[in-house]
């Protein structure tokens, strides 16, 4: 690891950290490492309900900057029941607490990506495009993904769902606040009824041409079925080029 | 009066050696919920979950202040001395004065500029591409996050945990989580070399 590269340190819920990390934390500080601060609250966690939930956010974002002397922070509200980071309250409490540092700091934040659906999948690129759009118009710096399978299944992550989540972040951002708020609560319902349904997708190796790495036929066509709702719902990225 | 200094990580080591002691279970199920709840009445926080991006001045300023004063009212736990760090308001805002508002993230002609945004940005976030600690076997590692560092758009990798290394479970506090790390290290530079993306930051 160079200098110049992110250093990561985790807090722990709520409010809470180790001794452990404070001694790396003092490698890295000694180190002139660029320092990442990580923390993802849980709604429906200790904290409570949504506003709580921010609340403790805001000040966990805050910590990161106080307690490890982070270059930036790497936020994730997840959701308790579903553990993902897509689900429309915890979009609610990333885009409100990021809102909230942004108005009154210059601190720089990040988001940390968890789907419910797998790669080569429409909702995982659907959800990561809502996130994305969260992130992108609420002034975040950084967006970090995309762990899809809520990142616990193995080889369930390639590089297509991270194009999502770039090429979503060009064609939001500068949009007008009212105008993402609209395209986001009808894209989130696209999908926040099928959690208990959601496909799985499929392991990387049957995603793409593991030897030419380039995606596979089935997941261009996924892909741009995407694009075609996302375009749809007011997005121009892929029309204006 | 004593002019305000941004706190370090020895400051905090201190301070979590001679706080106050404190119950983990009334710090999780008592005092972080409760103080979060008295915040929210006292500045009248309301969220309503279909605006996901707030544009109520007075809201977003108000959860600012409530996170502000949580963070003073409460402190931080720490869970090996069971004891509370805590920080005066000056303290925290000194932190936040000089916080970085932009770094240079990697290194040559693919490092970026990482440096703060406002929500009506035009300048897009910095893309930090990578399966965000997701497991992968040890046979598709090296091609996964190569399949990241090639997408033009993607600025720096995330990467992701080894399942196994040489077949062996890298357990945490074993050797073998050391070998994962140094072996998850050494494949995401060769997959960024191999895209091309010499010098992009991980």
């Amino acid at each position: 690891m160079r200098q110049s590269d992110s250093h990561e340190i985790s807090q722990l819920n709520e409010l809470k950290i180790d001794v452990g990390a404070l001694v790396f934390n003092a490698h890295y500080v000694l180190a002139g490492n660029l320092i990442m601060c990580e923390q993802m609250p849980i709604y429906g966690g200790y904290a409570g309900g949504l506003e709580e939930t921010t609340i403790v956010d805001v000040a966990t974002t805050i910590n990161s900057f106080v307690m490890t002397q982070a270059t930036w922070h790497l936020d994730g509200p997840v959701h308790v029941r579903w553990g993902i980071t897509t689900a429309r309250e915890a979009l609610a409490v990333a885009g409100h607490a990021a809102m909230a540092i942004e108005a009154n700091t210059n601190l720089m934040l990040g988001n940390q990506y968890y789907t419910m659906a797998g790669p080569c999948t429409v909702m995982c690129l659907l959800e990561t495009a809502a996130q994305t759009m969260t992130d992108t118009a609420s002034g975040r710096e950084v967006l970090s993904g995309v762990a899809a399978s809520k990142g616990v299944a193995t080889n369930y992550t390639t590089g297509m769902e991270a194009r999502m989540m770039a090429e979503v972040a060009h064609a939001v951002a500068g949009m007008e606040t009212e105008k993402v708020n609209a395209i986001l609560d009808k894209l989130i319902s696209l999908y926040e009824k099928n959690y208990k349904t959601a496909p799985k997708g499929k392991p990387f190796e049957e995603c793409y041409d593991v030897v030419k790495l380039v995606p596979t036929q089935e997941y261009i066509d996924v892909y741009s079925e995407a694009v075609k709702i996302l375009t749809d719902l007011g997005l121009d990225y892929w029309t204006k080029k | 009066m004593t002019i305000p200094k941004a706190l370090t990580v020895f400051d905090i080591y201190e301070r979590a050696k001679s706080g106050a002691k404190f119950e983990e279970k009334e710090w999780d199920f008592k005092l972080i919920p409760q103080t979060a709840t008295k915040l929210k009445k006292k500045y009248n926080i309301k969220m309503d979950k279909k605006t996901i991006i707030p544009t109520d001045k007075e809201l977003i300023n108000n959860l600012f202040k409530a996170g502000l004063e949580m963070l003073v009212e409460c402190g931080v736990y720490c869970i090996d001395t069971n004891r509370v760090i805590k920080y005066t308001e000056e303290e925290i805002r000194e932190s936040i004065k000089v916080a970085p508002t932009s770094v240079q993230y990697g290194e040559g002609k693919n490092a970026r500029t990482l440096a703060c945004r406002t929500y009506k940005d035009k300048r897009p976030p910095i893309i930090q591409g990578g399966p965000t600690g997701a497991p992968c076997s040890e046979d598709q590692f090296l091609a996964i996050h190569q399949s990241y560092a090639q997408e033009p758009l993607v600025d720096t990798i995330v990467d992701g945990v080894l399942q196994t290394i040489k077949g062996y479970d890298p357990v945490p506090n074993s050797p073998w989580e050391i070998a994962a790390v140094k072996s998850e290290a050494i494949m995401v530079r060769a997959a960024q070399d191999r895209a091309g993306r010499t010098g992009m930051g991980l």
